[in-house]
């Protein structure tokens, strides 16, 4: 029998190792995965275990804070949003039964106090139990984004406002929104029937729209046509002036393009831009610019690319890149930007990347156009793909208010231990070179020009200086319909940029050229009123 | 008597030297269980508990009263068994203590086990006392058989058996409550070495259908456990049991073969015919897929371990109580999230002693029906030990079974200690007729 007692020691053995060894997947191979399984709530129970830290408005508005929960309650603290709706999009919520958005979920380790710089500012605190949780003071002021939920009312659409010399945001606001209170609660039926119900609403109240969704910028996308034109040399503001006409006909075919109620513009470019002329700049972008010089550009104001925003979800705007082949026929040559670049150096050679090698240049520097250059006819009104989130729109502007440059844009402007003191500042950060300095101001002119005797005259505001674009991005005929656009800035006289804006309202009826001035510029004006209000008081006291 | 004749140096002197080994480690032990239990209150509140005093006085005086018990019933028996059995029990206990202060009223869990340890090392030093020569229980074989038997099918009377989440295996008479299916193992671990020694020989050498016959009645009554009382884990250790005595008894590997043959067909029929069966192998393959239902306590157990880690959360600093019935048979659980990978391995290492100690004694056994005992008891906690630890772990399809020494309950923790008692008293046995080996 010894023999098979050893056996049987033998086979115990074995199953004894098989538990070692299973042991060893669940809690050292698998064990981080597992922790990290959306169905395991026991890292959610230790976050919501304790308090985590305030977020405030710029203005010392309190938009988030926990709430400590009766005593037999499996969580011990639940978020609150004093603010409801007002600040949804751009805070977020952290629900114990949908998990966390927004600035909670973004800075979740930062207002939970989980920062190894926050957990030991000395070495005394390897000895004491501090509070380390952090305070967000964001960028946003509470009564710019009340003037602008106000302004905005209950039309689908969205507002932002935004400082061009920093990228620090003040006014972010989409309507419709949701209040983050019905996600936050205990009860997780009520939380998950909420959450359903905001998931299906076809308005999306959960999705901030500002950033998170593009829409065709019409118009107000001719601000990047004009620098791409003035950046090129080709376009200055007295040439070329651009022939009165009606219809703008691509090369080498295509739909004609036409100014807004069939009217006849041309001009200079303030004046094509003053009273947004279609034909002028269908023709500057097709035939006077050129799809590099025109994809450059938009890239450089923050097209094609992730944007670096502080807010999860940002979605990038699009500007078209392809544009075919070059058309070797002689008769639709152009004299475009990158042409006369070669022109003037002399350069001939093949090292010009793109550009046909097997074509020749004219005398007069021309080269051949691409083949789609009826869609980059488009493209240059903020037509046929081009799609821009009201974010990106109102970056636009603020790049032309800050001289060219185009600052990383923020909600978050510093984080404070729990004793008041901040333990991080956000410091501005330039993204990105749009312009020259010169070429800004070219254009910021052009667009102080456009608010006081343009289409966005309802955006200017005695004692300000204004400048603005208006847009009306048409969506259907019947019946007609169309986003209305309005970007610009604001600021005081003779002092450095204050404020750059953009507002959407969707889907409006109408498709004329004043819709965004009818629409959008009351509720721009109406933010900068607010935004300038508290400014000029402080400058009082 | 040798030992008188060779008078310069008296056996009792020598004999105690197992028991000097199991003193030291004892205290040892003990010094962990109050440790830990200190450790767990000032986890979970930062306070020592408040009768820290009463705990370190009750631990030493208990474990030093069956230290005593074995140095004057059994002194020359292996030294290992004790220590490490009441090594788990204070673990299990602490655990309980730490999981009942989350619980409503759990306080009273606590409460009870530490009644039922007591009860526990009683019925170990009764049993030693009863029972001064193993080899006297096989005469009681048959009636140990029929006892067994009974108590295994008790639940099944209308009026005294309960139903306990979906398990009929409790009886109930007036306050007291039992699992006799507990007790039936020592009976019928018994009645298969009785009888296995006296028929071994037949069966050995010719192989005819009714010798057959017995293998087939441990299955169809385990086939019985399974459907009628809805215990898995039971049904499984006792058909093991019976399958692992006749290999070991005949040698003849063609019953094991047939065993494993046997239980795969009951498997995969069992399978096939019941929902709770079906259950456990579903929650087994994935019990994320059924999260909320089948698969829930897997799936929480398998948070609860990953959780713990290599080094664990510390004692009381974990959330072990998110597992339901983590004071019973998911105790593992708790112990690997609050003790890490090398608590839970402490604890398997634990079992491997018992096992290894047991198989020990077992093979230095001279006779045969103190060595199909000893193999029989040993395989009892060894195998409920696996069959349990692996379910938790998702090793193997969980059936609910108690881990020896370590879980919540009165008739687990008295029958395991009369296990242990017979082990010790085997062990006794084996060492004292070989006294050169004990030297």
């Amino acid at each position: 029998m010894n023999r098979r007692i050893r056996q049987l020691g033998i086979g115990m053995l074995v199953l004894y190792v098989l538990l070692f060894g299973q042991l060893n997947r669940v809690q050292f191979v698998k064990a981080q995965e597992l922790r990290e399984d959306p169905l395991n709530v026991r890292p959610l129970l230790r976050e919501f275990g304790r308090a985590r830290g305030q977020i405030l408005s710029a203005d010392g508005v309190l938009l988030a804070h926990s709430v400590a929960t009766t005593p037999d309650s499996d969580i011990d603290f639940v978020r609150q949003y004093p603010t409801a709706e007002r600040f949804a999009h751009i805070v977020g919520f952290q629900s114990f039964n949908q998990g966390a958005f927004g600035l909670e979920r973004s800075f979740n380790d930062e207002l939970a106090g989980e920062r190894f710089e926050q957990q030991f500012q000395s070495p005394a605190d390897l000895f004491r139990d501090r509070d380390s949780t952090g305070t967000l003071v964001l960028t946003l002021r509470d009564d710019v984004q009340q003037a602008a939920a106000a302004a905005l009312g209950t039309r689908r659409g969205s507002v932002v406002a935004l400082k061009p010399s920093t990228g620090e945001i003040v006014a972010m606001w989409t309507y419709p929104s949701f209040d983050p209170n019905q996600l936050s609660g205990l009860n997780g039926t009520l939380v998950n029937d909420a959450y359903e119900a905001l998931r299906n609403d076809p308005d999306e109240p959960l999705l901030a729209k500002s950033f998170r969704e593009v829409f065709f910028p019409g118009s107000t996308f001719k601000l990047v046509t004009a620098a791409a034109g003035v950046q090129s040399g080709l376009v200055s503001p007295s040439t070329p002036v651009f022939t009165e006409s009606e219809e703008y006909h691509p090369l080498p075919s295509g739909t004609p393009i036409k100014n807004f109620a069939d009217s006849t513009c041309g001009g200079d470019l303030r004046e094509v831009l003053r009273v947004s002329c279609n034909t002028a700049f269908a023709e500057m972008g097709a035939e006077w610019i050129g799809p590099e010089i025109m994809v450059t550009t938009a890239e450089n104001f923050g097209f094609n690319d992730e944007l670096p925003f502080d807010v999860p979800g940002a979605v990038p705007s699009r500007f078209p890149t392809d544009y075919g082949e070059f058309l070797a026929d002689v008769q639709y040559y152009r004299v475009t930007a990158p042409a006369r670049a070669r022109g003037s150096t002399n350069d001939t050679s093949e090292s010009d990347g793109g550009v046909a090698a097997n074509l020749p240049t004219l005398p007069n520097g021309a080269t051949p156009i691409h083949e789609s250059s009826a869609i980059l006819a488009q493209t240059a009104i903020g037509q046929n793909d081009v799609a821009a989130t009201p974010l990106q729109m109102a970056m636009i502007a603020a790049a032309i208010d800050n001289e060219g440059v185009l600052m990383a844009p923020h909600v978050v402007a510093e984080i404070r231990a729990a004793d008041g003191t901040a333990y991080s500042t956000v410091q501005p950060d330039v993204w990105r070179l749009a312009t020259s300095p010169g070429v800004a101001e070219i254009l910021r002119e052009a667009m102080v020009n456009v608010a006081t005797s343009g289409t966005a005259r309802n955006m200017a505001v005695p004692g300000l200086v204004v400048g603005g674009k208006t847009g009306t991005a048409q969506l259907g005929t019947d019946p007609p319909n169309s986003h209305a656009w309005i970007v610009g800035f604001a600021g005081l006289p003779n002092n450095p940029p204050e404020l750059a804006i953009a507002v959407i309202v969707e889907a409006q009826p109408g498709a004329d050229e004043q819709t965004g001035g009818r629409v959008a510029a009351p509720i721009a004006k109406a933010v900068i009123e607010a935004a300038f209000r508290v400014e000029s008081e402080t400058q009082l006291e | 008597m040798t030992a008188a004749e060779q008078s310069t140096t008296p056996p009792a002197v020598t004999n105690l030297r197992p028991r000097r080994v199991e003193l030291g480690l004892v205290v040892m032990v003990s010094m962990v269980v109050v440790f830990a239990y200190g450790l767990a209150s000032l986890g979970r509140n930062a306070e020592l508990p408040a009768d820290i005093r009463p705990f370190l006085v009750g631990t030493l005086g208990l474990f030093f009263f069956i230290h005593f018990a074995v140095r004057r019933l059994a002194f020359a028996a292996d030294p290992v068994l004790v220590p490490t059995a009441l090594l788990l029990n204070g673990i299990g206990y602490v655990m309980i203590a730490r999981l009942g202060s989350d619980v409503d009223g759990g306080g009273d869990l606590a409460g009870l086990q530490s009644l039922w340890t007591g009860v526990g090392v009683m019925a170990f030093v009764i049993t030693l006392v009863i029972v001064p020569k193993a080899r006297a229980l096989a005469g009681y074989r048959y009636l140990l058989g029929l006892a067994g038997i009974v108590l295994l099918a008790l639940p099944l009377v209308p009026g005294i058996g309960v139903d306990i989440r979906g398990a009929r295996i409790w009886v109930s008479i007036g306050p007291v409550n039992f699992q006799p299916g507990e007790f039936a193992k020592i009976a019928l671990a018994i009645f298969f070495a009785g009888y296995l020694v006296e028929s071994r020989d037949l069966i050995r050498n010719r192989i005819e259908l009714r010798d057959l016959a017995p293998i087939g009645i441990a299955w169809v009554a385990s086939v019985g456990i399974m459907v009628f009382e809805r215990d898995l884990g039971s049904s499984l250790l006792f058909f093991a049991l019976f399958v692992v005595l006749m290999w070991v008894a005949t040698e003849r590997s063609s019953f094991l073969a047939l065993g494993l043959f046997l239980f795969g067909g009951g498997a995969i029929v069992a399978w096939r015919l019941f929902d709770h069966v079906q259950a456990r192998i579903d929650g087994w393959l994935d019990p994320f897929a059924d999260f909320s239902g089948d698969g829930y306590q897997i799936a929480q157990a398998s948070f609860s371990l990953a959780e713990g880690g290599l080094t664990g959360t510390g004692l009381g600093r974990g959330d072990p109580d998110r597992v339901p019935i983590a004071e019973s048979d998911f105790i593992f659980a708790a112990i690997g999230e609050e003790m890490g990978l090398a608590g839970s391995t402490a604890i398997l290492m634990a079992f491997l002693l018992i096992v290894g100690s047991g198989l020990r004694i077992a093979i230095r056994a001279t006779r045969p029906f103190e060595k199909l005992l000893t193999v029989g008891l040993t395989t009892l906690i060894g195998l409920q030990a696996f069959i349990i630890i692996g379910g938790v772990i998702r090793l193997v399809p969980l059936t609910g079974i108690t881990l020896p020494f370590v879980s919540y309950g009165g008739s687990a923790l008295v029958t395991n200690y009369i296990v242990l008692a017979l082990l010790i008293r085997l062990s006794h046995e084996q060492r004292a007729a070989e006294p050169e080996v004990v030297q």
